[in-house]
């Protein structure tokens, strides 16, 4: 049995009704919207191969954003708050279960992650890079915050995860389904708790004050629309769509998404920091 | 401590609520409650400048509210308290 192989087994023996949130939200057919169809491709690079200096910086650079290695030591630390919040905070055995397993999830990422990052550079696998965003940053002091912080913040990964399976870089192309799947899984996890915190008064009265922090944060993630190094990511092939342009496609898709909950949209423009 | 850290503590003392140590790795720390140390939540110390403030002091009406703080009421009864 290889290394994976014993991890999907470990990983069907958790299965329950709810886990893993990407089955029920992957059943009715694909859940993203559809990204423009990229440009035909000059370049495709495995490991091992020669990179050029600036496409290998771009992939570090990118990688560095993304975080989830088990040698990151910043990335365990959240992970260590996840587990502090869940503990203190959620409601029931269930809930924090349902985190136990987003928890194990996100640590096969970071052996994932790590593989790549040792293909790749080694004394990379081993930096320490705290994640340079503030969304990774905001304070959660209830539930409410921490769903808020998975279903924006986890789907951001989905959206990007879904740009890389056109990536040039063939061992992130080989993963970035995988990695897709589960990050919408767990902000569908987050969107599970904000309908349970919705659904009684109080819960939707907090719910809605929270949304104008999370929401502007959530769509600062993408970056300056202005970017002057996505034409880069683009032109390597590491990238297949624009900071604004992946931006509209989130937003459009958190959009319907709040709307159903019964929450009240806030004012795209208000409290963001990069537009 | 960070200028930002400073920020962060300065902006949640006034509504009753401490920082704790770095928990994890000097990025991430414990919120906890000045009345009774029950932990509240978790904050990093990547905010933008002044963010710390701006958030807290839009969380305010709901510590008083008892929607968010500990359930000692201890952010509670600071809300209530006239300035």
């Amino acid at each position: 049995m290889s290394e994976m192989d014993a991890i999907t087994e470990a990983e069907e023996r958790g299965r329950t009704g709810l886990w893993p949130f990407w089955r029920k939200a992957y059943a009715t057919g694909d859940p993203l919207p559809a990204f423009p169809a990229p440009a035909s491709r000059g370049y495709r690079f495995d490991e091992g191969d020669p990179l050029p200096e600036e496409y290998k910086s771009l992939l570090l650079r990118m990688l560095r954003h993304e975080g989830e290695r088990a040698g990151n030591k910043s990335f365990l630390g959240l992970m260590a708050t996840c587990l502090d919040l869940a503990e203190a905070l959620f409601p029931d055995r269930e809930t924090k279960l349902i985190k136990a397993e987003y928890l194990a999830e996100e640590l096969k990422h970071a052996i994932m992650f790590h593989r790549l990052a040792v293909g790749l550079e080694r004394d990379f696998a081993l930096r320490d890079v705290p994640y340079a965003h503030y969304s990774f940053h905001l304070p959660r002091e209830s539930w409410a915050d921490d769903a808020y912080f998975h279903f924006f913040v986890d789907l951001n990964g989905a959206f990007h995860s879904r740009d890389w399976r056109e990536s040039s870089y063939v061992p992130l192309a080989k993963m970035a389904a995988t990695v897709e799947r589960d990050e919408l899984g767990h902000s569908e996890m987050g969107y599970y708790f904000l309908e349970r915190i919705c659904s009684e008064p109080r819960g939707r009265e907090l719910a809605q004050r929270l949304l104008a922090k999370w929401y502007a944060a959530a769509l600062d993630m993408f970056g300056r629309s202005d970017s002057p190094n996505v034409p880069k990511f683009i032109g390597w092939g590491l990238k297949t769509i624009g900071n604004a342009e992946i931006r509209d496609l989130y937003k459009g898709y958190v959009d319907a998404k709040i709307v159903a909950l019964g929450l009240d949209l806030p004012d795209a423009r208000q409290n963001r920091k990069f537009l | 401590m960070s200028a930002i850290a400073e920020e962060i503590r300065q902006a949640y003392a006034a509504v009753g609520i401490t920082l704790d140590q770095p928990a994890a790795f000097g990025t991430y720390y414990r919120l906890l409650c000045a009345g009774c140390g029950r932990m509240l939540g978790q904050v990093g110390d990547k905010l933008l400048p002044g963010m710390a403030a701006e958030i807290v002091g839009q969380q305010r009406d709901l510590y008083a509210a008892g929607l968010l703080g500990c359930s000692c009421g201890h952010q509670k009864r600071l809300g209530e308290t006239p300035a």
